[in-house]
């Protein structure tokens, strides 16, 4: 019997300083085993437990996309034991995942549609994933156009700058990046995401947005999406609860009958509509 | 299926013939208390008793388990083995018949087909569980009638024995069961038997005095997470997590580290929904704020989410936590008032 909670062992391969407040981490960890790599088969939106022998685990998003091959990769905000750890982490480290786990972006539903990801802040880690998929050689024409509005306070706070800058050089993706307030040196645009949605006003027609981000942001999101037209169904995000066992069986991450960890973390409006309230 | 009547003075021999044999588990006097315990030498088996204060869930899902063990290495820790706590081939001895059906409910959220336990599900498979029914229902605080079980129901059982006055019918009612046979003599149960069972458990039944709408509050349940009752279901509670520690059915675990100079251990704890910390985020943010989102979880976990996840209610009646919770809230006296609703 396979034990779900015992962890893959990982190398940290490399560790890349997203921002400037030096409080959030990109990982890339290769596997230990080649037999545990090909194993490890993985879906954007999915999010495995970081495990810290000595420490505890975390469960954080999968910031890689599966067409990323050789490691798997997770950005990390500092908060409390194991991810203040993972920050003084060198590379070499050794330490261990667990995953993949939950379900996942629901990629047969987004194939054929139009795609607008909205990203605020460091949750677009697995959005990043959906994304780098998406745009990936072999997938991209199983899906529509896709509009990326993603937002951070300011410049220094925004994550995968490098990436951001080759994705505004191509023409298959309409990619709107924006900051609270500007400095000195920003040329980009200015203002919060939810306004910047409606500048955009990506069309509902045969489109699904995706959107994951701090739940202020969320808030105010949300109607600029209803004002466009999109349905319940089509508008997809993620949810974040505690988590320990990350399979179902702790009894920690439930929203009424379902348990994030297992049964989500990824919900449509239409499916959060019919469960209880409490997240 | 197999069956044998035994008199009642060859039971204890019996009992101890198989603690010579494999681990038993069994109710012993402990101080005041009636405790499943692992019987040793010098330690003696009750015949007579009513229930177990602790729920022999713990056997299967221990109260602490070393889940994995690691050592330290020059790059970080390595794995090193699971927790060497598993136990042998045990037999569970006495369990009424509540706490049998609680092994069957606790089973389908351990024994998924996406993800098994391991830990449960290997204890599970070594242990045969002999319950006991109850001729006389021992409490009043019994309700196992309103959620599904009965005094004399034998689910989750291997062999189930039944105090017929002079002699006890044992039925051997699975493959494990059957291993135990051995032990138990050849006299076959005749008819008469058989029919003085039915007899008793008929009678058994009708002891149990106390029902409560374990059913008919479902869509209630259903339709109303936001109502004014819920702000008056909490407030004498103290948030001490008796309730949850005391119940057959609860399986909520935290997961710790602990580390002694270069070696650590993995380990799971129980938790309980009833404590403040239980969802709180690191954030400061916790979706269940006040002990009225606790008190709503506990009792929806029990009879709609469960009932929705898995099929069964989530209690199966046995009164723990109305006798052990030390400001004497009800949990059948809340089923009451929201039929009443
Ligand atoms: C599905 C999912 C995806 C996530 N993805 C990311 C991500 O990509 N990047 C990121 O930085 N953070 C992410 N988080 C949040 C992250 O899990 C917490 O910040 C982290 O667990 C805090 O752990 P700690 O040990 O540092 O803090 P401590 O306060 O020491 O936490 C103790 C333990 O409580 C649990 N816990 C505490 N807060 C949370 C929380 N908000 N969510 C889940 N479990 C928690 C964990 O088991 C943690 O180890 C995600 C959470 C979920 C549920
Ligand atoms: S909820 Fe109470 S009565 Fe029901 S099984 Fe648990 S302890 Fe027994
Ligand atoms: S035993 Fe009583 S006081 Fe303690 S947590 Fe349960 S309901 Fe509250
Ligand atoms: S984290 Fe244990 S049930 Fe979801």
């Amino acid at each position: 019997m396979q034990n779900p909670y015992v962890p893959i062992p990982v190398v940290v391969d490399k560790i890349i300083t997203e921002v400037d407040t030096k409080d959030i981490k990109t990982f890339r960890l290769a596997f230990q085993n080649k037999q545990d790599e090909e194993n490890f088969k993985y879906i954007p939106g999915q999010f495995a437990e970081l495990s810290v022998f000595g420490k505890g685990e975390s469960p954080i998003g999968i910031a890689s996309s599966p067409t990323q091959k050789g490691y798997i990769e997770f950005t990390v905000q500092r908060a409390g034991l194991v991810t203040s750890f993972l920050h003084e982490m060198e590379e070499g480290t050794h330490m261990g995942v667990r995953g993949p786990l939950g379900n996942s972006w629901p990629i047969e539903f987004l194939e054929g549609k139009n795609i607008v990801v909205v990203g605020g802040g460091f949750a677009f880690t697995t959005l990043r994933s959906l994304i780098n998929y998406m745009i990936h050689g072999d997938n991209r024409k199983r899906f529509g156009n896709i509009t990326v509005i993603y937002g951070a306070r300011n410049p220094g706070l925004l994550i995968y700058k490098d990436e951001l800058k080759e994705w505004e050089k191509r023409d298959d993706l309409n990619i709107n990046v924006t900051v609270d307030k500007g400095d000195d040196t920003w040329k980009g645009r200015e203002g919060f995401v939810p306004a910047v949605c409606r500048e955009v006003a990506p069309s509902s027609d045969n489109a699904v947005a995706v959107i994951c981000g701090p739940p202020i942001m969320i808030r105010f999101t949300l109607p600029v999406f209803f004002d466009l037209k999109f349905s319940k169904e089509n508008i997809i995000t993620s949810l974040e609860m505690r988590m320990k066992c990350g399979i179902g069986k702790c009894g920690r991450c439930n929203v009424g009958h379902k348990y994030v960890c297992k049964d989500g973390p990824v919900f449509s409006l239409a499916e959060l509509d019919k469960l209880t309230k409490e997240y | 299926m197999e069956k044998r009547l035994i008199k009642k003075d060859v039971l204890a021999g019996i009992v101890g013939k198989i603690a010579g044999d494999v681990n038993l588990v069994a109710p012993v006097k402990e101080e005041d208390n009636v405790l499943f315990e692992l019987v040793k030498d010098g330690v003696t088996a009750l015949s007579s008793y009513r229930n177990t204060k602790n729920a022999p869930k713990a056997f299967f899902f221990p109260r602490s388990e070393t889940l994995m063990r690691y050592t330290r290495k020059e790059k970080g820790y390595e794995f090193t083995g699971l927790g060497e706590d598993v136990s042998g081939q045990t037999v569970i001895f006495g369990v009424r018949p509540c706490d049998a059906r609680s092994f069957v409910i606790l089973d389908l959220l351990f024994d998924q087909d996406k993800y098994k336990d391991p830990y449960y599900i290997e204890k599970r498979a070594n242990t045969t569980v002999v319950a006991v029914g109850c001729t006389k229902p021992p409490y009043s605080t019994c309700f196992c009638t309103s959620v599904d079980g009965s005094p004399m129901s034998t689910e989750g059982a291997d062999v189930f024995l039944t105090d017929l006055g002079e002699s006890y019918l044992a039925e051997f009612l699975t493959d494990k069961g059957e291993k135990l046979l051995k032990y138990f003599g050849d006299a076959k149960a005749d008819a008469g038997a058989e029919k003085k069972k039915e007899e008793i458990a008929q009678a058994a039944a009708k002891e149990i005095k106390k029902t409560i709408p374990a059913h008919e509050i479902k869509a209630w349940l259903d339709a109303n997470f936001e109502h004014p009752f819920w702000e008056t279901v909490h407030k004498k509670c103290l948030a001490c997590g008796t309730c949850t520690f005391m119940c057959p059915t609860c399986h909520c675990f935290d997961i710790q580290d602990e580390v002694k100079a270069a070696d650590g251990k993995r380990i799971r704890n129980w938790d309980s929904c009833m404590f403040p910390l239980f969802t709180r985020e690191t954030s400061g943010h916790n979706p269940r704020t006040s002990q009225k989102e606790r008190w709503r979880q506990r009792f929806m976990h029990k009879f709609r989410y469960y009932v929705d996840m898995f099929g069964p209610i989530a209690c199966v009646g046995c009164g723990r936590c109305v006798m052990s919770c030390p400001v004497n809230i009800d949990i059948r006296k809340i089923a009451e008032d929201i039929s009443k609703l």
